[in-house]
């Protein structure tokens, strides 16, 4: 059972096209008031997780629910209390930005009028437009504005971001900051990592359907490997012997590895052989993620 | 996926093309409006070709053809809506009077349905935008798509025109050469000056629909004008005022005038050169009519997706209840008049048709099929609205948040039944007017009723459009289409020839008694919106349980 933290949860979640098993067995949940990035390489099966949750589309098998609430069975109450954005939807092409948010507000019902001004003058946004002049940028800020008028308790966010300028990605990081800060949840969908490590509490990586990793940054860069450079003074040591270390790569006197587990064995030896300069670094989301799909590539 | 296959196609195409921007926009059109020419021509060739053969069979004796030439030859109303019958003692005469008229509005609007899809439509889905990369003008794109039209354009004709020759030889026949070709000239030039009328209304109108719906009330004008013309009141030199009279005039096979050439070609080139002056004075994407890109906000209708659909598809539905009204109108003036040449076996051709009685009631029946067949395409046209608003991935917009899916189908289908019982009811008080402005002496209650009872076929086509939706999305439009041309191909083919019963009970407008000639039959009509809205209902419950699924 769910308590009552749990804002969205999954169970068994399937869903094939025919052959294709486009989401296979997705056990997933996400506390209230957690900002989760939900990874992937293309075709993984984000987008099918998403459709699914807004009951879009129906599962071959398993459920999922949403504040409690049967995502297939109550898609309207489920509806009330969250906002999507997706990064390629269509708006009607004869509207104007104001009409459309209008219309869209109607539609939830609870807006906060003035919040929703307040987010037109954010993000820059001409209203007075028709859909149709937009540009792709300024079409997805209606979109977004739309979502984030209705303060929903849970924001579903595919690729929310694609087509902002750098400007507007940083309105919409405030966005969800200020969303977190007021205890709403949010499950972003993300191919830009520095926007999904900047954001997340957590991070989910999901490959052919399966989720493969979930768990806080912190965790998984603790699984992963820790890049380590060292200059010597005298000759270079062979590092490649010492226990969890890899991918070595000696350049002149100047050494780059990475280290798993412990790096105590490192260090003596590093000590040892008269290390003059040291550095190491976390890695980045974007490299755990290439170090997650790589090691696809190479297996398949 | 379904992306990933439109862009692979859109940018395969060009590097096997391998040439400029602009001859790959015409290159693409051009292929599309050559598949649907082969088709078309074959369907024109063999009509043709039927009519010419089957001549010598039902009518044998001269005795048999002089008393076909004496009654429809003289009938007014048959001349009103079919043009005139020359010369029906020859089998050139009775081809062209048995297939002219209807092929010449089946060529204009395959003109203007393909023009519009591949000027407007195209422009529409942005596909244009990928194509164009601004590497040339909006202005010589339009100019290249109308030459891939033409191509199209001149397969429609020579796939017409072989077919012609090939069934003129046999001596049973026996038409030359050269009259089968100028006959398929005349078959296709509608074709022609509505594929330029559509690109001038691809030019004026926002979206595809209303850039077809304006071309088809031109349509709709112009053979009302010829109707009039050619209803013995008098007006005959009306018929150089309409592009269809200017076809007619060409008289082909009978005493040909080619020199009703000159309008026909001198209408296509000007309005073929206006859409492309257009097109170089308005921005990618726009168009002339309502082409603004700002607005201030109009919110009376925009509480939801019903009110949305309303605000999105009136102008449609307007343009048909032109059409419908305007029709009504024609048929209401001429019905004294015309009616009282019905006579002999024009009646009973007009009964085939499905009109009953004698005179106006008789006028009266025809033209309610025909309004019975403009209902029934706005009806398919609120389905396919629907099924695009799906696929078109604007639906997404209202099922994310707290409208059901059965709010949203239920809305739309109030709305399109309310479109379909007003579309009836215009057609019976407009029929009215018309009439009454000739004191025909035809009750307004008993032309109301008529005109309601337009209405149940349009129910069950609206009905197998919903079901068909619910259950096989992605074919809602063939579906609809098929059922609506299936009909109406039924009803003409009923009209002239002998056809089973079971077939015609295949026709959906088989079904509806043809009022006024007849009171209306409430019990076939309560078994009619019966079956349409139980397979609504029964589309509505599928779409339920279905994904939602793009194009
Ligand atoms: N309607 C559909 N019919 C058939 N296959 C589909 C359909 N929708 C998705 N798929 C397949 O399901 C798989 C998952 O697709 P999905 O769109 O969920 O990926 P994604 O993770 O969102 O990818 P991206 O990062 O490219 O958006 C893919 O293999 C895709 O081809
Ligand atoms: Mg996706």
């Amino acid at each position: 059972m769910h308590t009552s933290d749990t804002a969205l949860r999954t169970e068994g979640l399937s869903k094939r096209f025919g052959d294709i098993v486009a989401l296979d067995h997705l056990d997933l949940e996400v506390t209230r008031g957690e900002v989760v990035g939900y990874l992937g390489p293309n075709g993984a099966g984000k987008t099918t997780t998403i459709r699914l949750l807004l009951g879009l589309s129906r599962p071959t098998e398993g459920r999922a629910e949403i504040f409690g609430l049967d995502c297939q069975r109550q898609p309207v109450e489920t509806h009330r209390r969250l906002a999507f954005v997706a990064g390629d939807a269509n708006l009607w092409p004869s509207l104007t930005g104001a009409e459309t948010l209008a219309l869209l507000s109607r539609v939830h019902g609870q807006v906060d009028e003035a919040y929703r001004d307040a987010l037109i003058e954010r993000f820059d946004l001409d209203p007075t437009k028709k859909v149709r002049a937009y540009s792709k940028g300024n079409h997805q800020k209606v979109i977004l504005i739309a979502a984030l008028m209705v303060r929903p308790d849970l924001l579903v966010l595919d690729e929310p971001t694609s087509g902002l300028d750098p400007l507007m990605e940083q309105a919409f990081r405030h966005c969800v900051h200020e969303a977190k800060d007021r205890g709403q949840t949010v499950f972003l969908s993300s191919h830009i990592m520095s926007e999904v490590e900047a954001l997340c509490d957590r991070v989910g990586i999901l490959r052919d359907g399966r989720l493969v990793e979930m768990g806080t940054l912190a965790e998984m860069r603790h699984l992963s490997a820790l890049t380590v450079e060292a200059r010597f003074a005298r000759t270079v040591p062979d590092l490649s012997v010492v226990p969890g270390v890899s991918a070595v790569e000696a350049n002149g006197s100047m050494v780059r590895c990475q280290v798993r587990g412990s790096i105590e064995p490192l260090v003596k030896v590093l000590a040892s052989a008269g290390v003059t300069e040291l550095l190491s670094r976390e890695p980045s989301l974007e490299e755990l993620f290439l170090a997650q799909y790589g090691a696809d590539c190479r297996a398949g | 996926m379904r992306a990933d296959r439109g862009i692979r196609a859109r940018i395969t195409a060009p590097v096997r093309a391998g040439g400029s921007p602009a001859s790959v926009v015409a290159a693409l059109s051009a292929r599309k409006a050559v598949r649907s020419g082969v088709l078309w021509g074959y369907i024109f060739g063999v009509a043709i070709a039927s009519s010419e053969i089957t001549y010598g069979r039902l009518y044998k004796t001269a005795a048999q053809r002089d008393a076909l030439a004496a009654t429809y030859g003289t009938s007014k109303a048959m001349s009103a809506l079919f043009g005139p019958a020359p010369q029906l003692q020859t089998v050139s005469g009775f081809t062209v009077f048995k297939i002219s008229m209807t092929l010449m509005i089946l060529g204009a609007a395959w003109g203007l349905l393909t023009s519009t899809r591949l000027l407007r439509g195209e422009e529409d889905s942005g596909r244009w935008d990928l194509l164009l990369c601004g590497q040339t003008t909006r202005q010589r794109a339009t100019a290249q798509v109308i030459a891939g039209l033409g191509v199209g354009l001149v397969t429609l004709w020579a796939v017409t025109a072989i077919i012609t020759v090939l069934s003129g030889r046999p001596s049973s026949v026996g038409i030359g050469v050269g009259p089968s070709l100028y006959f398929s000239v005349g078959m296709v030039a509608t074709a022609a000056m509505f594929l330029a009328v559509g690109a001038v209304t691809s030019q004026l109108a926002a979206t595809r629909r209303l850039a077809a719906t304006l071309a088809a009330e031109f349509l709709g004008v112009s053979y009302g004008v010829r109707l009039i013309a050619d209803a013995g009141m008098g007006l005959h030199g009306l018929i150089w005022v309409s592009p269809l009279g200017w076809v007619e005039e060409l008289r082909p096979l009978t005493s040909p005038q080619p020199l009703a050439l000159l309008p026909i070609v001198a209408f296509t080139a000007v309005l073929a050169v206006v859409a492309v002056r257009l097109a170089g004075a308005r921005d990618a994407g726009a168009s002339i009519l309502a082409g603004r890109d700002r607005g201030d906000a109009h919110l009376r209708l925009l509480y939801g997706p019903s009110g949305l659909a309303i605000r999105l598809l009136r102008a449609t539905v307007i343009g048909w209840w032109v059409a419908i009204g305007l029709s009504a109108f024609l048929y209401g003036l001429i019905a004294k008049s015309t009616g009282a040449t019905i006579s002999g076996s024009v009646k009973e051709v007009f009964s085939k048709l499905g009109a009953t009685g004698s005179g106006a009631d008789a006028v009266f029946g025809v033209c309610f099929l025909i309004e019975a067949i403009l209902i029934g395409f706005v009806a398919a046209g609120q389905v396919t609205a629907a099924r695009s608003e799906e696929s078109e991935s604007m639906l997404e917009n209202f099922v994310v948040r707290p409208v059901s899916r059965s709010a949203w189908l239920g809305g739309r289908l109030v709305v399109a039944l309310v479109a379909l019982v007003l579309s009836g009811v215009a057609a019976g008080v407009v029929g009215w007017l018309g009439a009454a402005s000739q004191h025909t002496g035809m009750s307004f209650t008993s032309l109301l009723g008529a005109g309601v009872n337009l209405v149940p076929p349009a129910v069950v086509i609206l009905g197998i459009g919903v079901l068909t939706f619910g259950t096989r999305p992605r074919a809602t439009s063939i579906v609809v289409y098929a059922v609506l041309g299936w009909s109406l191909l039924i009803v003409i083919v009923g009209g002239f020839g002998t056809v089973g019963h079971w077939v015609l009970d295949t026709s959906v407008f088989h079904h509806m008694a043809s009022a006024p000639g007849v009171p209306p039959n409430w019990e076939a009509n309560g078994i009619m919106i019966g079956i349409g809205l139980a397979a609504a209902l029964i589309g509505g419950l599928a779409f339920r349980r279905r994904d939602l699924q793009g194009a």
